[in-house]
């Protein structure tokens, strides 16, 4: 159990933790939970998020491993995965659904089985890998933007969709170090579906909304780009909104003191998205050779940030969206009992299929091979880097768990296999 | 069970031994005195007419954390230069992936085929300390270390604007090394990263930043005191204000007064020993600072060497990597506010013998090494990657120990940079002996070592064997054998076996009652929990693999 026990109550059966939520990016680290008798409840500090992932239900009793969808020892699941493996020529390995130890783990198995590694959300990762890749950019954490942002412009995304506290944990905060945190300015560019009632702040006022449908923004944020570089455009709109509002919004944004663009790359769900992301960024850059401004990119889930991290220390190379050929699939994913291996492209495509998730997954095909693992910051302790780089946390275990760690299970395999 | 090393050309100045021909014995990790039963004597290595040193120690090398893992993430093609055959190869060693950005692995395994058992990590931003820690955990063969940044992080500034008692900033000095895991403490352009938050652009050594109104002289007296009367061995590790600038050399001789006689680091001072003379306004001010050096016992430095081909700069001076950003190349950069911590600028760099400012550089650095006159306060480094890859360091000890080849290199330079030099007058070659100092024995009394660099009875047995040659290139490539910890490593200049290094720390001792004022201060300013900044020492021995060691303040 974790060892900052916050208070054990006079009932024996309860404990309190103060623990560090994965459900989301932002690894909320001030969440408030009690497990009694073994069943965790959000106390204090909580989102629907965070709430769905501790409270979610665990099994009585133990879920055994599977063969086939049928109930397997544990032992004869991991020789039959070693089986798929030795067989495999180019194993792919996807989801990665893990913290730092466990992807390790999968990167040194990947080492000795010829294998390719990619994330569920490589598509996503990939839009913003593509702009550091190719431009480079100028980017803030959250810490920063908590104490010094004074206008905030979200593009593309409510950003609580995915990160239901970013407001109430780093825009509308009691104090802020180097500004009025309550007159911070927020505007927010794309659909009439964006959840905007975050952005409304304390005192009643409510925050700017220049609508335009998404796959509109390539437009919008090359010509807002423009304003800020002081170029004059001619057009009296575009994609439907007026030049005269684009242009308040570069004036606005050319007198902040520290103007923060935030976008989730999931949410620019468009070809070539990486390029709206790079009208933003390098709209950042202009306004950095007079004033301050600096991008965030949000989101962020299922160990997707740590992942990409770590494999590029062990590897030198950042995680990639590349299309893999590859004979056999292992699933990780240890946070989520609902994201499954993406479905067949052909139906006689099928390749044989390790699955390493949690323990209350529930396949539409079964895989050849399941077996049931500990989840990170609940069953088992762990790492994970939140979504603004930089900063990664420690994970707690918060009940008791039967399923062994995906470290454990790797290991089981390599032995095997060597 | 012992190992026996016999007949070795031993250089060792931490005792006084120039070329002396002793055996050594290892046993359990360690140098121990002859054993009076040789039978227990179970391998012998016979090192007849080899030169045999400690395992060199490289006190700055960006080895670990953030600003490293971005430049490989935005440079995938420097992965591709394995086997590179472009003109700057020949700095390679035989299994070079030559690569600025090496992974982990790779980095463990170059250090160690080169001779290498220890690398520093000279700039672990606090907040960041869990990731540094986290791939230098993942970095096989040599121990590691790190320095914390302090004096642009919000909490300090506002100790000091508040003018908090050098008790207090102690404490949070103390605490910080605690708390990171680190061995010493280092401040970056003091106050400058912060400033370039509010928007300055440059900061002066008497400058005051806008928002705190303090000096970078001021803080760097307040964080020299607070690391010398805390009695950790490693001096405040100083990156000077105007990093790159041209002019910036006033800078630096009046940062070496400062700390008022505190002993101080200033690091990869080539970056730091620019003039303004001549046409191109561009000039070397190695001569006036290398003389500052000489007189100001109380300074060490390293040089931060630059060395022709590509690689990336990756520093925590935010502010000025910004205005260095404009020649990158390739075209792309990423500067960072981090935090209220610090902030980081990654800056792909490609050196170049034709040009003007690059072929200065190289000169500068060169000059700077050869007018220090004593070895024990000048170190061997290139600010791995920011002046060249670690892996060009036998091709730097060639350039210090051989004058025609050095010369011979100068004369292909751009020859505007020549008439600005006065390298080809200064006739020095290094010897072993002082080789020995500048990597090994001056390295470990530095950073408080007090097993590492040296070869007498208690010492780490990490040990290098080197066939003696003429080109001290391939020497120094390439040793024969390699011990860590007394085990046999490398042979012939290949890892025979992977081992696992510790994480070397210093932690005095401090009222923790700072805590109270530090919480308040993370509840309301923060974005974690004050105890999620603490690093256990658990999280580094994690699997087994890691230790942490903690070295006693000095005597």
């Amino acid at each position: 159990m974790a060892k900052s026990i916050v208070m054990e109550s006079a009932d024996l059966n309860t404990t309190q933790f103060i623990a560090t939520c994965p459900a989301c990016g932002l690894l909320c680290d001030d969440v408030l939970i009690e497990n009694r008798l073994n069943t965790l409840t959000v106390k204090a500090k909580g989102c629907a998020k965070s709430v769905a992932f501790f409270e979610q239900a665990q099994s009585q009793n133990e879920v055994s491993a599977k063969i086939a969808g049928k109930p397997a020892t544990l032992q004869a699941a991991i020789l039959k995965a070693v089986q798929i493996l030795k067989l495999s020529q180019t194993p792919l390995f996807s989801g990665l659904g893990t913290d730092v130890l466990g992807f390790r783990a999968l990167f040194n198995l990947a080492q000795k089985t010829n294998a390719t590694l990619q994330h569920m959300n490589a598509t996503s990762l990939q839009r913003n890998m593509r702009v550091l890749q190719s431009a480079g950019w100028q980017t803030t954490t959250l810490t920063e933007v908590k104490n010094r942002a004074d206008v905030i412009v979200c593009i593309g995304t409510d950003v609580v969709s995915h990160n239901p506290r970013f407001f109430e944990r780093f825009v509308w905060v009691q104090n802020a170090m180097f500004c009025d945190a309550h007159a911070r300015e927020i505007i927010y560019i794309g659909s009439q579906d964006l959840e905007v009632s975050a952005g409304v702040s304390p005192t009643g006022k409510t925050a700017q909304h220049i609508v335009c449908n998404t796959e509109q923004l390539p437009e919008i944020t090359t010509v807002l780009r423009a304003l800020v570089f002081g170029k004059t455009v001619k057009a009296a709109q575009v994609a439907g909104v007026a030049m005269a509002d684009l242009q308040a919004v570069a004036d606005k944004l050319k007198q902040a003191k520290y103007a923060v663009f935030t976008w989730v790359a999931k949410d620019l769900d468009f070809p070539h998205a990486e390029l709206t992301i790079q009208n933003i960024t390098e709209t950042v850059a202009i306004l950095n050779d007079t004033t301050r401004a600096a991008g965030l990119p949000l989101g962020g889930s299922d160990g997707d940030t740590s992942a990409n991290y770590t494999n590029t220390w062990l590897s030198g190379l950042a995680l990639n969206d590349n299309p893999i050929e590859h004979d056999a699939v292992l699933w990780v994913n240890s946070f989520s009992p609902t994201k499954m291996p993406p479905p067949l492209s052909k139906p006689n495509d099928k390749k044989p299929t390790i699955a390493l998730g949690h323990a209350n997954s529930q396949f539409e095909t079964e895989p050849d091979v399941f077996i049931p693992i500990a989840t990170p910051g609940l069953d088992c302790s762990g790492t994970l880097f939140r979504v603004d780089s930089t900063v990664a946390l420690p994970l707690k275990k918060l009940r008791g768990c039967k399923h062994p760690t995906l470290n454990e299970i790797v290991q089981q395999i390599e032995a095997h296999l060597s | 069970m012992i190992t026996l090393l016999k007949n070795g050309k031993l250089y060792d100045p931490t005792h006084q031994k120039n070329g002396v021909i002793e055996d050594l014995y290892l046993f359990q990790g360690h140098i121990i005195p002859k054993p009076i039963d040789p039978s227990k004597i179970t391998q012998t290595f016979d090192l007849t007419g080899k030169v045999v040193m400690a395992g060199a120690i490289d006190m700055h090398s960006h080895i670990g954390g953030g600003k490293v893992n971005i430049a490989r993430m935005m440079l995938p093609e420097f992965q591709e230069t394995r086997g590179y055959s472009e003109p700057e190869a020949h700095i390679c060693t035989p299994n070079c992936s030559h690569n600025a950005t090496p992974s982990t692995t790779d980095t463990g395994f170059r250090y160690i085929e080169m001779g290498y058992t220890a690398a520093f990590e000279p700039a672990m931003m606090p907040i960041n300390a869990r990731q540094a820690h986290l791939e230098m955990g993942d970095t096989p063969m040599i121990d590691k270390g790190g320095y914390a940044m302090l004096g642009n992080d919000d909490y300090f500034l506002r100790l000091l604007s508040g003018k908090a008692d050098q008790k207090t900033i102690n404490d949070y000095v103390a605490w910080t090394l605690h708390a990171t895991q680190a061995i010493g403490i280092k401040v970056v352009n003091p106050g400058g990263i912060s400033a370039f938050k509010f928007n300055q652009r440059r900061l002066d050594l008497d400058e005051n930043n806008v928002h705190y109104q303090v000096t970078p002289r001021e803080i760097l007296k307040s964080l020299s005191t607070a690391v010398n009367q805390l009695g950790i061995a490693k001096p405040l590790h100083v990156h000077c204000n105007n990093l790159g600038a041209a002019g910036n050399f006033e800078t630096t001789l009046n940062t070496m007064h400062a700390s008022d006689g505190v002993p101080m680091h200033l690091t990869h001072i080539q970056f730091h020993s620019y003039g303004t003379e001549g046409d191109k306004k561009f000039s070397s001010a190695a001569a006036v600072i290398a003389e500052a050096l000489n007189k100001n016992k109380h300074i060490t430095a390293d040089v931060g060497q630059i060395l022709f081909g590509q690689t990336v700069t990756t520093s925590g001076d935010s502010m000025m990597q910004h205005l260095n950003a404009k020649h990158a190349n390739p075209k792309k950069s990423v500067i960072m506010d981090i935090e209220c911590d610090a902030g980081c600028g990654v800056v792909p760099f490609k050196y170049r013998d034709q040009n003007y400012v690059n072929a200065l550089q190289w000169a500068i650095g060169l000059e700077l090494f050869l007018s220090v006159e004593d070895p024990w306060r000048i170190f061997l480094t290139t600010d791995h990657p920011n002046g060249a890859p670690f892996t060009s360091y036998p091709h730097l000890i060639r350039l210090l120990m051989d004058k025609t080849f050095r010369n011979e290199a100068f004369a292909k330079l751009n020859l505007d940079a020549q008439a600005m030099s006065n390298l080809s007058s200064l006739g020095r070659e290094y010897s072993l002996y002082e080789i020995a100092i500048m990597t090994r024995a001056g390295a470990a009394k530095l950073i408080g070592l007090n097993d590492c660099g040296h070869l007498g009875v208690g010492a780490q047995a990490d040990i290098t064997v080197y066939t003696d040659q003429p080109d001290r290139e391939a020497m120094f490539a390439k040793p024969d054998f390699v011990f860590k910890n007394g085990e046999l490593v490398v042979k012939d200049g290949k890892v025979v076996k992977v081992v696992w290094g510790v994480t070397h720390t210093a932690k005095p001792a401090f009222d923790i009652g700072i805590e109270k004022n530090l919480g308040e201060y993370f509840d309301q300013y923060h974005t974690i929990q004050l105890d999620n900044f603490k690093i256990n020492d658990d999280e580094i021995s994690e699997g087994g693999r890691g230790k942490v060691v903690t070295h006693t303040n000095k005597s």
